[in-house]
């Protein structure tokens, strides 16, 4: 997020949240339960201390760090061509813009353009991995909130089962279905297969039907209304000042997205529909990522009626693991993911200018994570799994 | 009772999805058709006159971000069919225990020796039967089908100075109407 775009939301300053259980009542027969690390709605392993006064939630104190694999001090270690296969492994659920973002990163220190034809690429590309890891966050949602027929596990199979075209479109480009490899320094690696655009509109239409039809599964459905409406309700100023980003806080009624307000790739000729809204609930969270699937959609089609020419990398070939060497500087860059703002700090100048001296990445998930010990007090212990839920953890990249 | 109603249609939703053709295949049974790009083993070729094509230069080893491929360079002697001075492999090894299928190894070959294959590997019992040695690989790519990309075709398609006309995504694509623009609207519009 750009300093200009994030001083004019004016975020109020940090709230001492105090919370502590000495004002609790002492009467209180209050239970300690270890919420994970390998519960099914935690989405990986993630471990919340709750404190339970009967069924209601007094205190949640987050445990993350149980996926860590050093993946940052790794990249210290690699060089700069052998790095995009690493973080396709951090969020796991969107690779593609995990590669895109750090090899935009590295494009900025070389201070390199990107074709075209690679820019309307990776534009295709990082919709389509919005589009997969949304369908994923709706059915995995769903299903943390409950019910078995009409709702609830079948629903999760049918996301499953629209993502699976979405992962057979990446396999007929890149080969690979989950960890791709595509991107590079300069441009991408595999070019667009002859027949690809007939296969993705065919997705996206099947796609398109399914959402319709989930509608009358989720948001016109009593109980899922029942579940989610009011539950985990996070405030435009605590979503402000705990950094959380995306879909979550556009929930919240931040009217924020960097495709439109940043723009990177192709994004500043298209006309994105930045949705947002004002519960900052549960409800309106799923609202927003089903509405962003749409959104995803129509971008996709837009993108279809051009297809530009050219070469698809401004870089010759790597051939060998020293073939990018980036001098000494900064730079932050950040694109839009479908968890929110996902960026890349690069601080250049190590192991002889082949390797970053230090790479941070800023995952939107923690931030995300970050509102848990605040939107779970007050509630019963079935809503925390449908909170955790809406907030879509990814924790391969909030432990990286 | 709305509620009733409500959750009943959700069953309709799920009892029409019931009765649909399932997308999924019975696995032994039925083997879905990889792409041409699939890559889920390797395997190292001949050229067509029957000799290896790896020159032991080891850059794959250079390049493996798991550092598993081993290349341990033979004695350089005259090649037999082109009569030039040349390298070759006295031993290969690749460690499949730790491949991240990243396809660099590929890339970066000169020679498009190394190449990457669309029929997996066998499941096996011990860690030393995942350890491609050089006699197997070589076995591969008569056993298996290849992938599409060597280090050749993925350097012409990442050309700077590529054609224009190569490969383009429209070659078969029907004429597209104009797509239906949906308006995102206010996530809480249905909310009571």
């Amino acid at each position: 997020m750009t300093h200009a775009v994030f001083d004019a939301l004016n975020p109020p300053p940090v709230a001492d949240v105090h919370l502590d259980l000495e004002s609790y009542d002492a009467d209180a027969d209050l239970m300690v339960l270890n919420l994970g690390p390998q519960h099914p709605s935690t989405h990986g392993v993630f471990r919340v201390k709750l404190v339970l006064d009967g069924e209601v939630i007094v205190k949640a104190v987050p445990y993350p760090g149980y996926l860590h694999r050093g993946v940052e001090k790794l990249l210290e270690k690699l060089t700069y061509a052998q790095q995009t296969p690493i973080v396709d492994k951090n969020d796991y659920l969107s690779p593609m813009i995990n590669e895109q973002v750090l090899n935009m990163a590295f494009e900025a220190g070389l201070g390199i353009e990107v074709p075209r034809r690679a820019r309307w690429l990776r534009t295709i590309l990082a919709e389509l991995q919005r589009l997969a890891s949304h369908l994923v966050a709706i059915g995995t949602f769903v299903m943390d909130v409950g019910g078995s027929i009409g709702g609830g596990a079948s629903m999760f199979m049918y996301t499953f089962r629209d993502r699976e075209l979405i992962l057979d479109l990446f396999e007929d480009l890149t080969g690979g279905r989950f960890h791709y490899n595509t991107h590079q320094v300069g441009g991408n690696r595999h070019d667009v297969p002859v027949g690809w655009d007939v296969s993705i509109r065919a997705a996206c239409d099947q796609i398109e039907r399914s959402l319709d039809e989930w509608d009358v599964m989720t948001v016109k459905n009593g109980v899922f209304r029942d579940r989610t409406i009011g539950v985990g309700v996070l405030s435009r100023d605590l979503a402000l000042q705990l950094g959380a980003s995306g879909p979550i806080m556009r929930a919240s009624g931040i009217d924020l997205d960097l495709r439109r307000d940043a723009p990177y790739h192709l994004y500043d000729e298209l006309d994105v529909q930045v949705a947002t809204g004002t519960g900052g609930d549960c409800f309106t969270r799923y609202r927003l990522r089903a509405v962003e699937c749409r959104e995803s959609i129509r971008l996709i089609r837009i993108l279809l009626e051009d297809v530009p020419e050219g070469p698809l990398c401004s870089l010759k070939p790597s051939k060998g693991p020293t073939a990018v060497k980036i001098k000494d500087g900064q730079w932050y860059v950040a694109v839009e993911g479908p968890r929110g703002e996902i960026g890349t700090y690069l601080i250049a100048g190590g192991n002889k200018g082949m390797s970053p001296y230090r790479l941070k990445i800023r995952p939107p998930s923690l931030h995300a994570l970050a509102t848990v010990p605040y939107l779970l007090p007050g509630h019963t212990l079935s809503d925390a799994v449908a909170i955790l839920g809406s907030l879509d953890p990814i924790m391969g990249e909030v432990d990286r | 009772m709305g509620h009733y109603f409500q959750a009943m249609k959700s069953v309709g939703t799920t009892l029409k999805n019931a009765l649909r053709k399932p997308t999924t295949s019975l696995y032994p049974e039925v083997i879905r058709p990889r792409g041409e790009r699939y890559r889920v083993a390797f395997a190292l070729t001949h050229d067509e006159h029957g000799e290896e094509n790896c020159i032991a230069c080891k850059l794959c080893s250079l390049i493996c971000p798991s550092e598993i491929i081993t290349v341990t360079p033979g004695e350089k002697r005259d090649s037999p069919v082109t009569g030039k001075k040349r390298g070759y492999l006295e031993d290969f090894t690749l460690d499949m225990n730790a491949c991240i299928y990243c396809e660099l190894c590929v890339q970066v070959c000169p020679t498009d020796a190394i190449v990457m294959t669309r029929q997996p590997e066998k499941p096996a019992f011990a860690r030393e039967d995942l350890v491609m040695t050089m006699d197997k690989l070589y076995a591969n790519e008569k056993s298996k089908p290849l992938s599409w990309s060597n280090g050749t075709r993925l350097c012409d398609v990442q050309d700077p100075a590529r054609p224009v006309t190569t490969l383009q995504a429209k070659a078969e694509a029907s004429v597209p109407e104009p797509a239906p623009t949906a308006q995102p609207a206010p996530p809480t519009a249905e909310v009571p």
